[in-house]
């Protein structure tokens, strides 16, 4: 499945998600330009881009294999984990100046104590991410980008000043509301794009100077109003789950017959849905309410899950979604549970809800297929 | 249609099962009372005992706490609210013959790559197998499936109604981290005054913390102890330590009688020069939980055929810090500190590898260790990522590392067989055989 738009901005997107390294990237590189690698989502890009560097959201495009860093994890560590580390040993993340974790999972968060050993990045951090999403919380994340902050200020002798940061949460706030209304087409019957591309798009969005992607998605927006819509599919779907940042998956599923209207992933609707609110006082309390309770969280924040489960309903009612895949990476006991939870929750409300485990780089893709298949079957398509 | 009585009765039944198999126990010990097996008989009481008080408050409609133990359990003690640690009966069925076939039934509901601790737990929450308690004071750390396990419960339809609350836990050890978390304490007793209808009294707090910082000091003296060579006791006693001090003699006289014993046995041994083995030859440090299963077999094959003797392990080394019982600010801080930075597992697995590797160090040069062990259970998924590190220290310090791949609760992961197997090839080529 694929569209017939002729859109020079999602090609470009498109050749974004294959490597690291991206030719926008490149540009910014080599015109002088900082990058800082943030290894989560809840990581504050918004203080990146105030410092005057592009928030670039750590994945491991291109890898190949996991050989270097098999020596340092054991083999229950997810493949996400291993891939960025292993690239991180070879040396293709060289281009930044800098990068950011937190302390996600029980996976992503030791990436930070190997790199800092084992990388010779110039500047490494690990932010302490709450686990809930309180008021006390709120205030514990907003002194911990204050720290961010400073550590910036003080090893890139840059200012990041109020004014700084009110305009990055603009700029911020601007891809948030463009992908909307990206989404905002999907809700129609015939979608004039697939999941797989506007998954491209996503991964572009963390992947590249701000302001140049906000220019090249009102172009997409463009040239997608004259796009025909998608008829040939059997279903409509919702992929949940984390670090999914390949649209080759999702063109496997597509290819199928399922086509994929939204989502709730790391790179989806969770780092979009809403905005940072650009009428507070303070720039960082405003952020730290964004990341700690406004933005739809991922299962490690404790007792959130009602809110995910809602967004999920809503997305089911509002994309017309006839089921719902949960992609997971072997080992990650996030989605474990989750996934679980979420089946057991709308199976019986009349939506299915299949588990796909996998791993960080696409493979076993007749097994796939084969899966999808039968989904789509239970689905009744 | 099964009544509110049938279900509480029928989610005690393994409950009851376990309390009967600790009270055969205590009889056992207590009819062989000599050398250190005379420690067993208090603990296995102290256990039942544990039981008996959560049944009771079941069967009396009493508040009760379902918990951890690294959520302060101080606290349930001074307000006299039974507890029982949520995943104990994993840890105590790791010698239950049945064991696998329940290991296997969570399949059907979690896969088999989320800790098995945490899966046996979740499924007795989803099939109604546990005891309903008033509150959960949830763990949210040191791990992602300990996070997971407890928001399961709240997406059960009979747990979903017991009021949770979890203090969230830094990522940090300093002070701001320990004035942030004391901040979550209070809220902790705020809302289990509000929802058991018990009051905390900080004399009775002060009382309890007392008794607990003697506990610490007598356990520290005991560690001291266990750098004699030889060591004069073996894997177990880590172990019930951790048991009586952080689980079911938390603050109480008993506890502190059970760590003077100890603390003489311990004493007695190393004055008379005598080894927990005859000829010890290696010593090792197990860093993570000795597992039931593993100690009736794999153990005592280590210290017979090799002289190897379990120095220390993770859950018996807890290098406590005593608390400041002048004020409330004092406790508080303290207790978090002590479930943050001191309690096994949260102390290496929350924060930072260095912590980690930290240990790893000091643990090698105080105990003369001479072989380091990391067992690497399937659900420490953050010490399974510090493999690389852990090799690389040991290597520093010029003592061999060995690393196995395992599940503390289910023994087909990696069998005894094979870990034997593991251990002699290991030791024959690193010249300690
Ligand atoms: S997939 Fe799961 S385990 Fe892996 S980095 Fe993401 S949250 Fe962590
Ligand atoms: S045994 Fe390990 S993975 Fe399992 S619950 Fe404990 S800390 Fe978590």
């Amino acid at each position: 499945m694929e569209t017939k738009v002729k859109s020079k901005a999602l090609q470009q997107f498109q050749e974004a998600t294959e490597t690291l390294v991206n030719p926008e990237l490149k540009k910014w590189i080599e015109q002088g330009g900082k990058v800082m690698a943030l290894f989560c989502s809840c990581g504050p890009e918004e203080i990146i881009t105030a410092a005057g560097m592009v928030p670039f959201r750590a994945r491991a495009a291109g890898s190949t294999g996991t050989e270097l860093a098999d020596a340092h994890f054991a083999s229950i560590i997810c493949s996400f984990t291993r891939h960025c580390f292993n690239m991180g040993l070879r040396g293709d993340y060289d281009f930044i100046d800098g990068a950011v974790w937190l302390n996600t999972c029980d996976h992503a968060r030791r990436i930070y104590d190997n790199w800092k050993r084992k990388v010779d990045t110039p500047f490494v951090r690990i932010m302490s991410l709450p686990k809930k999403t309180g008021e006390p919380q709120v205030e514990w994340y907003r002194d911990e980008m204050v720290i961010l902050k400073e550590a910036l200020e003080e090893h890139f002798g840059v200012e990041i000043t109020d004014e700084r940061l009110w305009q990055a949460i603009k700029t911020h706030n601007e891809t948030r509301r463009l992908l909307r209304q990206l989404y905002e087409l999907r809700k129609q019957d015939n979608p004039p794009i697939t999941g797989a591309e506007v998954l491209a798009v996503v991964v572009a969005s963390t992947a590249m100077p701000r302001e140049r992607f906000n220019q090249m998605l009102k172009e997409l927006l463009q040239d997608l109003k004259e796009a025909e819509g998608i008829k040939d599919y059997r279903a409509r779907l919702m992929i949940t789950g984390g670090i999914l940042d390949d649209p080759g998956y999702i063109k496997v599923i597509e290819e199928q017959g399922g086509l994929v209207v939204t989502d709730m992933l790391c790179f989806g609707t969770r780092i979009f849905w809403n905005d940072v609110d650009e009428k507070a006082g303070d720039p960082l309390q405003a952020l730290a309410q964004y990341y700690i309770a406004d933005r739809y969280s991922c299962p490690r924040m404790f007792q959130d899950y009602p809110r995910r489960a809602g967004l999920v309903r809503d997305m089911i009612r509002d994309f017309k979604v006839d089921g719902i895949i949960g992609e997971r990476l072997l080992f990650c006991d996030l989605w474990t549970v989750e996934h679980y939870q979420l089946a057991k929750e709308f199976k019986p409300e009349g939506t299915p809800y299949m588990q796909l485990d996998r791993e960080y780089v696409l493979g076993g893709i007749g097994q796939l297929r084969t899966r999808v298949q039968a989904f789509l079957e239970t689905i009744g398509r | 249609m099964a009544t509110e009585k049938d279900k509480q009765k029928r989610r005690l039944a393994k409950f009851i099962e376990e309390r009967d198999s600790y009270e055969a126990m205590a009889k056992a010990f207590g009819q062989s009372p000599s050398g250190t097996d005379k420690l067993y008989a208090p603990l296995t009481e102290a256990y039942v005992g544990q039981h008996n008080a959560v049944i009771k408050a079941v069967e009396e409609g009493l508040p009760f706490v379902a918990s951890y133990y690294g959520c302060q359990p101080e606290i349930y003690v001074a307000m006299d609210l039974p507890w029982y640690t949520f995943l104990t009966p994993v840890f105590t069925n790791a010698m239950n013959p049945n064991m696998g076939d329940e290991i296997d039934a969570t399949e059907s509901l979690f896969g088999k790559d989320l800790c098995t601790a945490f899966r046996v737990a979740g499924y007795w929450v989803e099939k109604d197998l546990a005891p309903l308690p008033t509150v959960v004071i949830a763990m949210l750390h040191p791990c992602d499936a300990s996070l997971m396990a407890h928001q399961l419960m709240q997406t059960n339809e009979n747990w979903r109604h017991v009021p949770m609350f979890g203090c969230d836990p830094p990522y940090w050890d300093d002070e701001r981290s320990l004035d942030y978390y004391a901040n979550e304490t209070k809220q902790m007793i705020s809302f289990l005054e509000e929802h058991t209808g018990r009051k905390l009294d900080m004399d009775r707090l002060r009382e309890v913390i007392e008794e607990s910082n003697k506990m610490y000091e007598l356990w520290m003296e005991y560690n001291e102890l266990r750098r004699a060579v030889p060591c004069p006791h073996g894997y177990g006693v880590g172990l019930q330590a951790f048991g009586v001090a952080l689980n079911i003699l938390v603050g109480d006289p008993r506890g502190t009688q059970w760590f003077t014993d100890l603390v003489d046995d311990a004493e007695q041994l190393v004055r008379e020069g005598k080894g927990k083995v005859e000829n010890e030859r290696v010593r090792i440090f197990w860093f993570d939980v000795v597992s039931l299963g593993l100690s009736l077999d794999l153990f005592p094959w280590l210290e017979q055929e090799y002289g190897a003797v379990n120095v220390m392990d993770m859950f018996g080394y807890c290098p406590y810090t005593l608390i400041d019982t002048s004020s409330e600010k004092t406790m508080l801080k303290g207790l978090g500190k002590r479930a943050l930075c001191d309690a096994p597992m949260m102390r290496q697995a929350r924060g930072v590898a260095d912590n980690w590797i930290g240990d790893i160090r000091q643990v090698v040069k105080d105990y003369k260790i001479n072989c380091v062990v990391w067992p690497g259970h399937m659900g420490h998924k953050d010490g399974s990522a510090n493999v690389g590190m852990m090799r690389e220290t040991c290597r520093e310090l010029g003592v061999p590392f060995l690393h196995i791949g395992m599940d503390n609760f289910d023994e087909r992961y990696t069998t005894t067989a094979e870990i034997k197997e593991m251990f002699s090839k290991f030791f024959a080529s690193m010249g300690l055989a």
